[in-house]
C-alpha cells in the first residue's frame, strides 16, 4: 500500500509538473468557462440546464473525456519501458500491480480536479443566490469520473501494449471512440440480437438517464467500475508479462 | 551472498544466458566482464528481480530471486545501464522517491538523502533537474538513488559507461570506497575500471561461464606468458644459448635484429631482470632496453573474448574455471 500512495504522489506530481498538463487544464476550463456563461445567457438564466450542459450534458464534455485521459496517460508505461524506469520500478520493493494501479489513480485524479470546475459553477450559483438542483449536479460529477475512469484504465492498457506514447494515445482514443459509438454503429447497421447487449454499454445514454438527473443506478455503477477494474488488470498483466519478453 | 546456478535465459531461439553457475561471498567486489552481447545485462537483470531465468535459480541474501522477489529487492541497490532517473525531478526529490519506495522513514530520508548526495559528490546538486545534469553527474545520481536504501547487495551495470576518463575516474573511486560496506557487482567492459576495482572477476561469453577468478589467478593461469623483454646492441652470436641457461628460464624467443638491435623474450614465471641484467653485466653487452612483461586482465580478456586457445588459433572448447581447477 505504501508503494502504491508513493508511485501515486509522483505520478500525480509529474503530471503537474509537465507544461502539457497545465496547458490542458487552461484551455479546457476557458472553454467550458465560456460555454457556461454563453448558456446562462442564452436560456435567460436557466441555472439547471446550463448546469447541466456544464456537468457533461454537451459534446464538448465528451471531447473532452475521449482526448485528455489518452494525453494523461499515454507515456505512463509505453515511455518508462523504453527508458528504463519501468525497470526500475520493477526492482524497487513495489509490485506491479501497485505500479499500474497508482499511475491509473493519478490520471484519474487528475480528471476528478479537472471536472470540479462543474461543482465550482454549481457552487458559485448557491454563493450569489441563486441556489442549483444539486442531486443532479453531484450525480454529474460521479457519473463524469467514472467514465474518466474507465477511458483512463483504457488508456494505461494501450500505454502498457505499445512502445510508444503516440501510438497509446492514439490506441486509446480509437478504443474511447469505439465503446462510445457502439450503440449507434449496431442501431446502424441494423444488428437486431445485438441490440440488447450492446444497449447495456450504451454509456452516453445511461449517463444522460442516470447520473445526469441524480440517480445513482448500480447496474450502472458496477458496469463502470467492472470494466475499469478489467482494463486496468489487463495494464497489470501487460506490464507484468514485459518480464518475460 | 549471491548464488546462481545453472542459470539460463533464452529469448525464443537465442539463448542469452547459458548454464551459468557462479557464488559471491558477503564484502566480496567482483568484476563481471564480458564482450557486447556475452550475457551481463541478462545476468544482472535476473539476480535484480527484474528477469526470469528460463532455468536454473539463483539468490541473493539468501532469497530466490523469483520465489521471494521483494525481500531480494529490499536487499539490493541496482543502478541500470540506462541510469533510469525521472528527469522532470529535482536530484532530492528523485531520492525522496526512492527512500519513500523502499519504505524509509521521514527522519531517515532527511538524515540519509545529504549523505548519500555527499558521498557521490552532488551535494551541491541537490536542487537541479535531473534533466538538467550532465550524464557523468546523472550517473553518480543513479549510483547515489543505488545506495540510498544501504543496500547489501550492490548490482551496478556498466556504471561507468559514456563517462570521460575523468568522470571515470571519479566513479572508479567511489565504488572503491564502497567495497567495504557492500557486496558489489559490476559489470563492465572497460577493463582498467575492473583491474583497479574488483579483486575477483567472472568473465563470460556467448552467455557461459569463461573464467572466474581473483586477477592474479586468472592471469597467471590464463593470461598468456610473461617474459623479461631484452634488447642489446646486434654483435657476436650465442646470446640466446646464454640467456637459455640462467635458472628459472623457460623459454627465449629471438625477436631478430632490427636497426642493429637484437631481441629476446626470456619467458620465465617470475621477474628475472635481476639476473638478465647479471648476465648482461657479465658478458659486456650494450643494453638498450631490459624490461617485464606481465600478462594483463586486457590480453586475457581479448583471449576469452576471441576464444582463442594458447595456440591462439582454434577456439577454446570448455570454459576456464580457475576455481574449479584450473584451466581446461
Amino acid at each position: 500500500m505504501k508503494g502504491l500512495t508513493t508511485i501515486y504522489r509522483r505520478e500525480l506530481a509529474s503530471l503537474f509538473l509537465a507544461p502539457l498538463a497545465w496547458i490542458l487544464l487552461g484551455v479546457s476550463l476557458l472553454l467550458n468557462g465560456w460555454a457556461f456563461v454563453a448558456t446562462l445567457k442564452s436560456t435567460g438564466g436557466d441555472i439547471t440546464y446550463t448546469l447541466r450542459i456544464a456537468n457533461g450534458g454537451s459534446l464538448f464534455n465528451w471531447a473532452v473525456q475521449i482526448f485528455l485521459p489518452p494525453l494523461l496517460t499515454m507515456r505512463m508505461i509505453s515511455e518508462e519501458a523504453r527508458n528504463g524506469l519501468l525497470e526500475f520500478l520493477q526492482t524497487s520493493p513495489v509490485s506491479d500491480g501497485a505500479v499500474v494501479v497508482g499511475k491509473f489513480l493519478a490520471a484519474w485524479s487528475f480528471m476528478a480536479i479537472f471536472w470540479l470546475s462543474g461543482l465550482a459553477y454549481a457552487l458559485s450559483l448557491q454563493l450569489l443566490g441563486h441556489p442549483p438542483d444539486w442531486p443532479p449536479v453531484l450525480g454529474a460529477y460521479i457519473g463524469l469520473l467514472l467514465v474518466s475512469g474507465l477511458f483512463c484504465s483504457i488508456g494505461l492498457f494501450t500505454s502498457s501494449i505499445t512502445s510508444a506514447p503516440v501510438l497509446a494515445a492514439f490506441c486509446a482514443l480509437m478504443g474511447s471512440v469505439g465503446i462510445l459509438s457502439l450503440p449507434w454503429l449496431v442501431r446502424l447497421f441494423e444488428v437486431p440480437w445485438l441490440s440488447d447487449g450492446v444497449g447495456a454499454v450504451d454509456i452516453m445514454s445511461s449517463f444522460d438517464r442516470s447520473f445526469l438527473i441524480g440517480v445513482l443506478d448500480t447496474k450502472v455503477l458496477v458496469f463502470f467500475i467492472a470494466w475499469t477494474f478489467f482494463f486496468t488488470f489487463l495494464a497489470t498483466r501487460a506490464v507484468e508479462a514485459k518480464r518475460w519478453r | 551472498m549471491i548464488t546462481a546456478q545453472n542459470l539460463t535465459r533464452r529469448f525464443g531461439q537465442f539463448v542469452a544466458v547459458d548454464d551459468l553457475s557462479f557464488q559471491i561471498d558477503r564484502g566480496e567486489v567482483v568484476g563481471f566482464l564480458g564482450p557486447n552481447g556475452a550475457g551481463k545485462t541478462t545476468t544482472l537483470r535476473i539476480l535484480a528481480g527484474f528477469l526470469p531465468a528460463s532455468a536454473g535459480h539463483a539468490s541473493v541474501a539468501g532469497h530466490d530471486v523469483l520465489r521471494e522477489s521483494m525481500a531480494v529487492r529490499r536487499r539490493i541497490g541496482y543502478l541500470a545501464e540506462s541510469v533510469p532517473l525521472y528527469r522532470e525531478h529535482r536530484v532530492e526529490e528523485m531520492l525522496d522517491f526512492q527512500g519513500r519506495l523502499h519504505g524509509l522513514s521521514r527522519n531517515e530520508r532527511r538524515a540519509r538523502i545529504p549523505a548519500v548526495l555527499d558521498r557521490v559528490g552532488v551535494l551541491d546538486r541537490r536542487t537541479t533537474l535531473v534533466g538538467h545534469l550532465s550524464r557523468g553527474l546523472r550517473q553518480r545520481v543513479g549510483l547515489a538513488v543505488a545506495l540510498l536504501p544501504d543496500p547489501e547487495v550492490l548490482i551496478l551495470d556498466e556504471p561507468t559507461s559514456g563517462l570521460d576518463p575523468l568522470q571515470r575516474m571519479g566513479v572508479r573511486t567511489l565504488i572503491q570506497g564502497l567495497a567495504d560496506e557492500h557486496t558489489v557487482i559490476i559489470s563492465s567492459h572497460i577493463l582498467p575500471e575492473i583491474e583497479a576495482v574488483c579483486p575477483r572477476v567472472i568473465i563470460i561469453n556467448r552467455g557461459r561461464l569463461a573464467a572466474d577468478g581473483t586477477q592474479e589467478e586468472l592471469i597467471r593461469t590464463l593470461g598468456g606468458a610473461s617474459y623479461v623483454r631484452l634488447e642489446i646492441v646486434a654483435q657476436g652470436a650465442g646470446h640466446a644459448d646464454l640467456l637459455r641457461q640462467l635458472p628459472g628460464v623457460l623459454e627465449v624467443i629471438d625477436d631478430g635484429v632490427e636497426d642493429g638491435l637484437q631481441a629476446f623474450e626470456v619467458h620465465c614465471d617470475v621477474d628475472m631482470r635481476r639476473e638478465v641484467g647479471a648476465l648482461v653485466a657479465r658478458e659486456g653487452w650494450t643494453v638498450r632496453e631490459l624490461s617485464w612483461r606481465k600478462a594483463t586482465l586486457e590480453e586475457l580478456f581479448a583471449r576469452i573474448a576471441l576464444e582463442l586457445d594458447d595456440s591462439h588459433e582454434a577456439p577454446a572448447a570448455e570454459p576456464l574455471d580457475v576455481e574449479a581447477g584450473g584451466a581446461a
